[in-house]
């Protein structure tokens, strides 16, 4: 095998790169790939509860780096979903632990492995950052329709230029009946800002905050808008990037949006 | 779009105008952020220049980066002493 490394980045900490990693990772495995999310936020792990993973976590990727273990002890393979495996963040040590050089030795283990292997990076530019993007061959950039995502989104595809990277972006927590209202930055003002391909619109979605309650794959909740986006957004990286993508629409017909604008009760 | 229209129509403007705006500068900001040594640099320089025009008070002289709503300006403020005479061309 010889996996794609894809990290999963946005500079600013909240706008959903966990989720997204969880959700890109359980939809590429639905798609009969063996997957590998690894959770690289190295002191405040994360990836695992999301997943609900967090009960059988007994090596760490700072383990597996270090050869501590071997490569498939610490990665934990989920009963629900076939070929789909969580590298898990260490929560005692440091950033430090690692260095991007030894991450790239450790890739190639992972590329020997795996069909995709998902870099969930922490926040922030720093070391994290660094050992995450380090062995990337890809990377995608998730950000909000909020000035402040979008700023420091805008730092982070600088940064993985200078590093040779080509990041595509995901835009993530749409809520359509703001933007219709003009109080939300649309998926166009944000592309016209960062100006690099779009890969995928994710809607807000109460469903996200239940499966991270749970513990519960979104791939797995069938009435999931979002979980249905990021799906689209795994068929697009694994290969169909013909694949269109849909803008997220306000629930609720035409002529009740008509009735709220012109003063109608709602 | 339908929706947009309306807006238009009605002349609400939403906040998201304000984002895009505000997003727009911050990241002009961001990337015009310059260092002090490059200012220093940059001052000494101008300094050389206008020298050989005029006679300038060389402590007075003061460099900025002014930011406004609309437009990032170099200002460059020196009081003038006199000019120099220029000698004749050759």
């Amino acid at each position: 095998m010889d996996a794609k490394i894809i990290v999963i980045t946005s500079g600013k900490g909240g706008v959903g790169k966990t989720t997204a990693t969880a959700s890109l990772g359980a939809a590429l495995a639905m798609e009969g790939k063996k997957v590998a999310v690894v959770d690289m936020d190295i002191g405040l792990r994360n990836l695992d509860v999301v997943m609900g993973l967090e009960n059988r976590i007994v090596f760490n990727v700072v383990d597996a780096v270090k050869g501590k273990c071997k490569l498939q002890q610490a990665a934990i393979k989920d009963r629900r979903i076939d070929n789909f495996y969580l590298i898990p963040a260490s929560q005692s040590d440091n950033k430090d632990a690692l260095t991007p050089h030894q991450m790239v030795k450790f890739a190639k283990q992972l590329r020997e492995t795996f069909d995709f292997v998902l870099m969930d990076c922490p926040a922030g530019i720093e070391r994290g950052f660094e050992n995450a993007v380090a062995a990337a061959d890809e990377a995608v950039v998730v950000c909000t329709p909020e000035v402040s995502a979008v700023r420091d989104a805008d730092r982070i595809i600088g940064l993985l230029y200078a590093k040779g990277i080509t990041p595509k972006l995901v835009i993530n927590r749409i809520v359509p009946e703001l933007v219709d209202r003009g109080d939300m930055l649309s998926h166009e003002d944000v592309v016209e800002v960062l100006s690099i391909d779009l890969v995928g619109l994710i809607p807000m979605d109460d469903q996200v905050v239940v499966a991270t309650n749970t513990g519960k794959p979104l791939a797995l909740q069938k009435d999931s808008r979002a979980g249905a986006a990021f799906k689209r957004v795994a068929l697009r990286l694994n290969g169909q990037a013909d694949l269109p993508v849909e803008i997220p629409a306000a629930a609720g017909g035409f002529w009740k949006k008509l009735g709220r604008k012109i003063g109608l009760k709602q | 779009m339908i929706n947009g229209f309306l807006h238009k129509f009605f002349g609400k403007g939403g906040s998201k105008e304000i984002a895009k705006k505000r997003l727009k500068f911050a990241l002009v900001y961001d990337k015009l952020e310059v260092s002090d040594q490059i200012l220093e640099d940059l001052q000494r320089d101008i300094v050389q220049v206008i020298s050989k025009y005029f006679v300038i008070d060389q402590n007075a002289l003061k460099l900025d980066i002014e930011r406004s709503d609309d437009l990032s300006a170099l200002v460059l403020n020196t009081p003038i002493l006199s000019a120099k005479r220029r000698k004749a061309a050759a």
